[in-house]
């Protein structure tokens, strides 16, 4: 793309899709009244986040590129309608996408997504989504792998958790940093750092879908579901049974 | 009796409405007359107002309508309603995957029978017989047309989930602002 392209700066609609493309030309993100954007069948592998630029954007089509992943800053497009990212090489998709509340269309399908963020749920607009070909998890499966906490993990929760005012102790700044950086377990509502456990559930979504949404938790037991008044003995073999029947395939 | 031979749009409705006033209808006649139809976008061209639009009522015996595929878009995996369904090509391609009815009331994916590809001018046809089908445009830089005969017309049809083999029933809409 010729280096002046940048100067159509009152462009709204560009369609460069059946191209070569290997790289996304910077100068795009200089045509910020582009409204419209089809840019499929080329050879992207990345998409940049200068992309934040194109504020009226309304329609992207990047379907059939070879993206493994896609910038967080699409999600401060809010004026999209339709994202399309079929035909791609995406595992997971940033939870920074759920903040496009005018989505209407959202095309994921011939990708390598397993789980989408939970956080999907809150496009309430969207009618159309296409998920298909994904290798998207099938039944509910339990996380086997969790390694022990380190003390410092440890030691953090007990600091976070208790509301003990750390910021006010002589603490070297990379213990603060540690510190700061606790996120909220969705379950429990305590906290974890580094040590966590990935929880996938499904949820119906539009009343059309069955969707795999992940989230993390901060340990297994806040992973086998509400309280005391499940009897614990049945869930478990309920769990067992699952398992076997996920590992047998 | 008429040729089955047709070198407009017009021509070929006007064909169609011939062979199906018949009691007897040969599937294989109506392919053949749909495949002679070389399309040209100044027959159809108006009818590429929305997604699905209606041609012709074909006299109450069947629904003739243009659909009208973007980039990439697929539909539903879907049944045909004990219909059959012609598909010609008039512009762009379609990639039909059929799938084999699920199987009792197990809860497992559904299992694809065959892939075709229809290029501009080729001939699909289907019905519940034979499976379901899910038809897409594939390609990423081009949109497909296609013309769609389903006898007898059928309003609702099943939509199913390919990681379930689970069905929901949904209505068939579309746009008749030229109809006949």
């Amino acid at each position: 793309l010729p280096k002046e392209f940048d100067q159509l700066i009152n462009l709204e609609k560009l369609y460069l899709s059946g191209n070569q493309f290997k790289t996304f030309p910077s100068q795009i993100c200089h045509l910020t009244r582009l409204r419209t954007l089809y840019f499929g069948g080329n050879r992207l592998e990345t998409v940049p986040q200068s992309i934040i630029n194109l504020k009226r954007l309304e329609i992207l089509y990047l379907g059939g590129n070879q993206l493994t992943q896609v910038p967080a800053e699409l999600g401060a497009l809010d004026c999209l309608r339709a994202l399309m990212l079929c035909d791609n090489k995406l595992k997971i998709i940033p939870v920074a996408l759920s903040k496009l509340t005018k989505l209407r269309s959202l095309s994921l399908h011939n990708n390598q997504l397993t789980t989408l963020p939970v956080e999907i749920i809150h496009l309430v607009h969207l009618s159309d989504l296409s998920l298909r070909n994904n290798p998207l998890v099938f039944q509910f499966i339990q996380e086997l792998e969790y390694e022990v906490p380190t003390l410092k993990e440890l030691s953090g929760r007990i600091i976070r958790n208790s509301k003990i005012p750390y910021r006010q102790l002589p603490l070297p700044q990379c213990l603060v940093k540690f510190l700061d950086s606790a996120r909220r377990c969705p379950k429990c509502r305590g906290v974890y750092f580094d040590t966590r456990v990935k929880e996938v559930k499904f949820a119906d979504f539009c009343g059309k879908y069955r969707l795999p949404l992940l989230r993390y938790l901060c340990s297994p037991p806040c992973q086998s579901g509400n309280s005391s008044d499940y009897s614990s003995e049945e869930e478990e073999a309920a769990q067992r049974q699952k398992m076997q029947r996920v590992l047998l395939g | 009796m008429g040729e089955d031979f047709a070198t407009d749009l017009d021509g070929l409705i006007q064909q169609l409405r011939r062979i199906f006033d018949e009691d007897q209808v040969d599937v294989d006649q109506v392919i053949k007359l749909l495949g002679s139809y070389k399309s040209n976008p100044e027959d159809w061209m108006k009818f590429t107002k929305y997604t699905r639009n209606l041609v012709d009522r074909g006299n109450g015996k069947y629904n003739l309508m243009m659909l009208c595929w973007g980039e990439g878009q697929g539909s539903g995996i879907h049944d045909h309603a004990n219909s059959h369904c012609f598909v010609k090509m008039l512009d762009g391609g379609l990639k039909e995957v059929m799938l084999e009815w699920p199987e009792g009331e197990i809860e497992q994916p559904m299992t694809v029978k065959d892939v075709n590809i229809y290029k501009k001018d080729q001939v699909a046809y289907i019905n519940d017989s034979m499976g379901l089908h899910r038809m897409e445009n594939e390609s990423h830089s081009k949109h497909a047309v296609s013309l769609h005969l389903y006898c007898p017309p059928f309003g609702e049809c099943y939509n199913f989930d390919e990681r379930t083999g689970h069905k929901r029933k949904c209505c068939v809409v579309f746009h008749s602002c030229h109809d006949k």
